[in-house]
């Protein structure tokens, strides 16, 4: 027992001069002198989307006078999908006092919160589809703490809309998502409340693992006129084989979002997460500036979602997009990258 | 300070679930993957119990309960039912995903204003505000003790003994007209338990529960036995159980130093897996020297 303690002792003794010996230029970054900053971007995993996000975000910053290299230091760290790693990059941001913690999709934001709750670093979230089911926000909106952010709920009528005006035999509509993943749960959830308004029906393709894609991608496609897409992070990773393999089907891929349409998705009435990003870099700013503390800020959703297309895709499966949304696209894109 | 805080606090936990991998992989010779499962499996139990209002310290030990359940169905599979060793640990880890899914209801589970062992009105009001943090690691500290100092205890008695000799020479339990298939069971139903404990504990220190974050729980618990063992394997005078849990702390370092040298988001893992070589070649060369010397 004795030895032990000590042992333990020793070993703490022993992280702390190997962290102190780096220590000496975290310090100098520290320095939060008036006007600038120095702020943490925690990013749960590497995709085109979040990417988006924080390119976003540090956009918005810069819109409202604060950027990058001048007045402002960027730590940026991504957990790769390990919520373990998560926590310690919150941890390496508490211990650098950054003055802001921007946190990337829902595990991410809750790590952080769970992490910063002590300290007073304010965290600012994005990406996160369901802010009160995540327990980051109250019913109303409202903050539970120094905590805030913008949603990246997708517009499920919208969408349905969409699909139908493009497809107007369609009857049944596949999604692939993660079991693992909360937010599609909400998505699915909602998607199979509206379906029956446009007369259509949702067949669900859980997966539990990238690896279970193939075969559920495959199951799928033999039930189905059409896949849409979530922003489910474990399919939208794998997005390029679904599309190869519901191209062979001739079957076309509704995505949610920009990047998605840009690598081969035939539509999509969707978020643009460049600006979902640049909302909430203003949020920060508000925060960073102290024009606002995060707990009085509620979080925010884009309003809008806009259409974006892919003609080359449409024209490979044989579909015509309707002027009707063409003509309001936010984007057309005319390849397929 | 408070990245070696976060170090001790992530290394701790995982201390606890590496002390059930020492059981298995160490003193059983069983490399049981199940605690992918029964990691999470505590924890979302420990969500639905502290969402429930049952005290948090219940729910370390009933996350304790399930996860021995677990581990009995794996020795069960593998000792009654007659499937290799690696693919019953599989099958319970596979089976066990959907489980917690079920048992969670969805697959994140917040309870941030739950009360937790870390945060309820007897710690509050015990331990003054500004030491918040450092409680965290004592109370860690403590479960990580009194587990250390329970399996310590264990093993010396008379089915501690027979666990390890089933390890070591399986024909000597045969010989002593022991059923080694049952101290087997035995093993693994620890092991799977103190898995579940640490996924209670991390889940109450974390606030929410995730479905992922079993993912590689077991790569981590191997880690963190080898590279404790090895590294203190010259000090003959400490436990293994001792070693595993500076082992986890070593491991938690490693990726702390990582993130904290602030590298290319891509290379933390390189960098991370570059450290631990490092650390196993160091001990390597000093068991050498050692040897040579004597």
């Amino acid at each position: 027992m004795k030895k032990s303690v000590k042992l333990l002792v020793i070993t703490a003794i022993a992280a702390a001069a190997l962290s102190a010996c780096s220590k000496a230029p975290a310090k100098d970054s520290a320095a939060s002198k008036e006007g600038n900053y120095t702020i943490g971007i925690a990013q749960f995993a590497e995709h085109g989307s979040l990417d988006n996000c924080r390119e976003g975000f540090i956009q918005g910053l810069k819109e409202e006078g604060i950027e990058d290299g001048k007045n402002l230091t960027i730590m940026y760290e991504n957990a790769q999908a390990d919520g373990g790693t998560g926590s310690q990059i919150i941890n390496n941001f508490i211990a650098k006092k950054t003055d802001l913690i921007c946190a990337i999709a829902t595990p991410m934001a809750q790590a952080a919160y769970s992490g910063a709750k002590k300290t007073d670093i304010p965290v600012i979230y994005t990406a996160v589809t369901d802010p009160v089911a995540a327990a980051l926000a109250k019913e109303d909106g409202s903050s539970v703490g120094e905590v805030t952010g913008t949603s990246d709920k997708l517009p499920v009528e919208k969408q349905l809309e969409m699909i139908r005006k493009i497809l107007p035999d369609a009857k049944t509509i596949g999604i692939l998502y993660s079991t693992s993943e909360v937010n599609s749960e909400a998505a699915i959830a909602e998607y199979k409340k509206a379906a029956s308004n446009y007369g259509f029906e949702i067949v669900e393709g859980p997966v539990s693992a990238t690896a279970d894609i193939p075969l559920a991608t495959d199951n799928l496609l033999g039930k189905v006129d059409c896949l849409n897409n979530l922003t489910d992070n474990t399919v939208v990773s794998s997005l390029p084989l679904i599309l190869d393999k519901a191209g062979k089907k001739n079957i076309p891929v509704f995505g949610s979002e920009i990047e998605q349409v840009k690598i081969g998705c035939i539509a999509a009435m969707g978020l643009d997460y460049v600006d979902l990003g640049k909302q909430t870099g203003k949020m920060a700013a508000k925060v960073l500036k102290g024009e606002a503390k995060a707990s009085e800020l509620k979080y925010e959703v884009i309003k809008d979602a806009a259409f974006y297309g892919n003609t080359k895709v449409a024209e490979n499966l044989g579909i015509t997009l309707p002027s009707e949304l063409t003509d309001s696209a936010a984007e057309l894109f005319k390849e397929i990258k | 300070m408070s990245i070696i805080l976060g170090v001790l606090e992530e290394g701790l936990v995982y201390a606890i679930m590496a002390l059930g991998v020492y059981i298995t992989y160490k003193i059983l010779d069983f490399p049981d993957l199940s605690v992918d499962g029964t990691f999470p499996l505590g924890g979302a139990l420990t969500a639905v119990l502290v969402l429930a209002g049952v005290s948090p310290l219940t729910a370390l030990l009933l996350a304790f309960v399930a996860g021995a359940l677990a581990g009995c169905i794996t020795g069960i599979i593998h000792v009654k039912l007659k499937v290799r060793d690696l693919l019953s640990g599989i099958i319970v880890m596979t089976a066990l995903y959907s489980v917690n899914l079920r048992l969670a209801g969805k697959s994140n589970v917040p309870f941030f204003n739950s009360d937790t062992i870390f945060e309820n009105p007897f710690i509050n009001k015990v331990i003054p505000q500004g030491l918040s943090d450092v409680s965290v690691i004592v109370i860690l500290a403590v479960i990580v003790l009194i587990v250390k100092i329970l399996l310590d205890l264990y093993l010396k008695t008379r089915s501690g003994y027979l666990l390890r000799a089933v390890g070591d020479n399986e024909t000597l339990v045969t010989s002593l007209a022991k059923d080694k298939g049952t101290v087997k069971i035995l093993g693994l139903a620890i092991a799977n338990g103190l898995a579940a404990l640490a996924g209670s504990v991390y889940c109450q220190q974390k606030g929410f529960f995730e479905i992922s974050m079993g993912t590689g729980t077991i790569v981590i618990g191997l880690a963190n036995v080898i590279i404790g063992t090895k590294l203190l394997k010259r000090f003959g005078a400490i436990k293994a159980t001792t070693a595993v849990i500076i082992g986890s702390i070593v491991y938690k370092a490693c990726v702390s130093i990582a993130i904290f040298l602030g590298m290319e988001a891509s290379d933390l893992k390189i960098i991370t897996s570059a450290l631990f070589l490092g650390i196993l070649v160091i001990s390597n060369g000093r068991e050498k020297k050692v040897k040579k010397h004597a």
